[in-house]
């Protein structure tokens, strides 16, 4: 008898990695320097909070990222939002690079870099600085898109999707009982079908009424489809995976939320994750459940407090207890109009919570210091989840701008003051007013204090 | 790995106060309290201990263990026992016994009869017992009012009250939101331990403060206190404590 054992090295669920820092599993928020800024990646089980800024354009871009990142690591997806529509918002995903764009990519910012390094610098010392962390993102996991192209419908095709817009609420209200029905689950798969078609498969989730009948047109579109297709299989096999949910019990969430929504929704988000290939240990496969502008005032009534924390607490206990995470946006300066106290509550209750300051419709937006950003990044929030110590990145002064093809997130540094003139002193000022005063580490407590001496 | 942070609590005693109470600020993660604390009790050879999981999965009170030296698992079932509120939400959904009260009761008192049964079966063999809850405040968010929060800690003051080597501690994030709950939560036990952040900022080394607050004798008149302060941060694998000074800013 040996004592030799062969090792059994189990498979890591697709489009995730072991953090070398905490052997957490993490998964890329899809975006790369984002990733760098939470320590490589979201844990699995973990809930990521986005602040949205006002006018709501970046958070929802790095809700695309987290979509479209589920999308290319063959992870299944659920979104879910009272205020866009799901269906159209998955078909605006960003197209990913490929190997020889990355490399390209890669090679004009070296080039860059080169100028700059030849160039003049303003002292020689600086050149010993370490470069911004996040242009140098380890990207084992994760992967780079375009913002400027959508993804090719085919992809979309080949994912797997829930979406819920609350399209089926007229059965929720009303006698009690939940209709057959009420199942939300449109899977995009079905879509670039129906397109190819040429069918207005937009109007689909757009009237709520009309979505079982167009449910059944869609299916039979599928199945005409398939017909003609060339790949019948994979046709077949996505419309029995997209009517898998509707088929499962659901509880009548009257007793539980006063907005029968949150039920509904939750209802929708636990029967997901149920599934036996989410369960942990088993490593099969992960879900990435994206809520954006929750809390909303789509979401008001008398109860939303109430409602809201129940309802983020229910969350917490299900996204943590299955291969899953979950990336939610939300209003918080709405939120906080209408219930201060409710925004630490909410950020108690997620393991990151950053916020987006965009600069758009303020003074900052003109300001000179600020030109080249377009807006801050504040972390509010980043907890240790399944481990002691969190990861802290290296400054929390951040700041992000949105460029052309991608959006970046970089350390926030103000210009040089090449020469001293009025002019000068007098945006000087300004950024004094506008910026709090200098101290250790800043963002993620601003103003609190600034007077008081240091703790330690 | 832990023992200087709680050295300095005053929680690394066989006997343990008969309340303790733990506030948390807003923005301030205390859970590393909780699992230094389980390490501590369970490696107390012959006592018994009874995590009730509100805010954190089990798991992640596993997985920190193992970051400071003990396995769980070893002592679940044995000395340990665990009520994952939490695991019962995600696996039973809308119809979980903790949102829907079938018997009539409410979920603190639902909460409350769980812990005595637990505290009923296996505090007879053992020869102390803790029971640690994270954390009260998940309490309110699912639908519960401060005064059966209230009520819930003083069932279980009691508790501690009627048994001798019986510990409770108990939780409470958001301090300064429930300030009232806490304040009455606290005159409770003994034993207060409030996690707060630096006013100053954010510093590298230092992940923030607590404020350890002892009643030494609590006469008819008069009380005496003990009122200590610390610093700590949070490493990946141990917890070290540093008295306010100590740390300068390194150049």
């Amino acid at each position: 008898m040996t004592s030799f054992r062969k090792r059994t090295v189990q498979k890591p669920i697709p489009g995730t990695r072991t953090s070398p820092h905490t052997a957490q599993i993490i998964t890329s928020s899809g975006n790369p320097y984002l990733d760098v800024v939470i320590g490589g990646g979201l844990p699995v089980g973990s809930i990521c909070l986005i602040e949205e800024d006002r006018f709501m354009t970046h958070a929802k871009v790095l809700a695309k990222y987290f979509l479209a990142e589920g999308v290319l690591s063959k992870q299944e997806i659920f979104l879910g939002s009272l205020d866009d529509i799901p269906a159209e918002m998955l078909r605006r995903l960003p197209r990913p690079l490929t190997e020889v764009e990355q490399r390209e990519e890669q090679m004009a910012s070296e080039q860059t870099g080169e100028t700059t390094e030849n160039g003049l610098r303003i002292a020689w010392r600086y050149n010993d600085l370490p470069l911004v962390n996040s242009e140098h993102a380890t990207a084992k996991i994760g992967h780079h898109f375009n913002l400027m192209e959508q993804m090719d419908s085919r992809m979309l095709y080949y994912a797997s999707t829930v979406i819920w817009d609350d399209s089926h609420k007229d059965n929720w209200i009303g006698d009690g009982e939940l209709s057959k029905s009420s199942s939300p689950s449109i899977s995009m798969e079905q879509q670039p079908m129906a397109e190819a078609m040429g069918e207005e498969s937009a109007a689909v989730e757009t009237e709520p009424e009309a979505n079982v009948e167009a449910d059944a047109d869609i299916k039979s579109l599928d199945n005409n489809a398939a017909a003609t297709a060339d790949n019948t299989a994979n046709n077949t096999t996505t419309v029995t995976s997209s009517t898998k949910t509707g088929s499962q019990p659901a509880v009548w969430p009257h007793n539980v939320f006063h907005n029968t929504r949150y039920g509904g929704l939750l209802n929708d988000i636990q029967q997901q994750l149920r599934d036996e290939s989410f369960i942990t240990g088993t490593k099969k496969h992960l879900c990435r459940v994206c809520l954006t502008s929750l809390g909303s005032p789509l979401w008001y009534d008398d109860n939303f407090g109430e409602d809201m924390l129940k309802f983020l607490t229910l969350l917490m206990a299900s996204v943590r207890n299955c291969n899953s995470v979950c990336l939610i946006t939300m209003p918080m300066h709405l939120i906080a109009k209408y219930d201060a106290s409710l925004v630490p509550k909410i950020r108690q209750l997620v393991d990151y919570a950053i916020e987006l300051e965009s600069f758009a419709g303020s003074e900052r937006e003109t300001h000179p210091a600020f030109k080249e950003y377009s807006g801050l990044l504040h972390l509010h929030k980043m907890s240790a989840l399944n481990t002691l110590a969190v990861h802290m990145p290296e400054t929390t002064d951040l700041a992000f701008k949105l460029r052309r093809k991608k959006f970046v997130i970089e350390r926030f540094h103000l210009p040089p003051e090449l020469q001293e003139s009025p002019a000068n002193a007098q945006s000087a000022m300004a950024a004094d007013d506008i910026m709090p005063s200098p101290k250790c580490g800043s963002n993620v407590l601003i103003n609190s204090n600034a007077s008081a001496s240091l703790d330690f | 790995m832990a023992t200087s942070v709680l050295l300095a609590c005053g929680l690394n005693e066989q006997k343990l106060p008969g309340f303790v109470h733990i506030s948390e600020e807003s923005n301030v993660d205390g859970s590393f309290l909780i699992s230094c604390i389980l390490g501590q009790r369970l490696r107390i050879s012959n006592a018994g201990t009874l995590l009730v999981c509100l805010q954190h999965h089990y798991q992640h009170y596993f997985n920190a263990g193992m970051r400071l030296g003990y396995n769980t698992n070893i002592f679940q079932g044995k000395t340990l026992n665990v009520i994952d509120v939490l695991s019962d939400m995600a696996s039973e959904g809308l119809a979980c016994k903790w949102l829907r009260t079938p018997d009539g009761l409410s979920l603190t008192e639902q909460l409350v009869e769980d812990i005595r049964a637990q505290v009923e079966s296996n505090y007879a063999n053992r020869n102390s017992y803790t029971i640690l809850i994270d954390n009260l405040s998940i309490l309110f968010n699912l639908g519960a009012s401060k005064l059966q929060v209230q009520q819930f800690c003083q069932d279980l003051a009691s508790l501690a009250k009627e048994r001798d080597n019986l510990t409770v501690i108990t939780k409470l994030s958001n301090s300064d939101i429930y300030q009232p709950t806490d304040n009455n939560v606290a005159k409770l036990g003994q034993l207060r331990i409030q996690v707060v952040r630096l006013k100053s900022g954010v510093f590298r080394e230092v992940d923030g403060k607590l404020l350890i607050e002892r009643v030494l004798d609590e006469g008819s008149y008069a009380c005496e206190e003990a009122r200590k302060e610390v610093l700590y941060k949070v490493n990946d694998r141990n917890v070290k404590v540093f008295t306010p000074g100590e740390v300068g800013v390194k150049v």
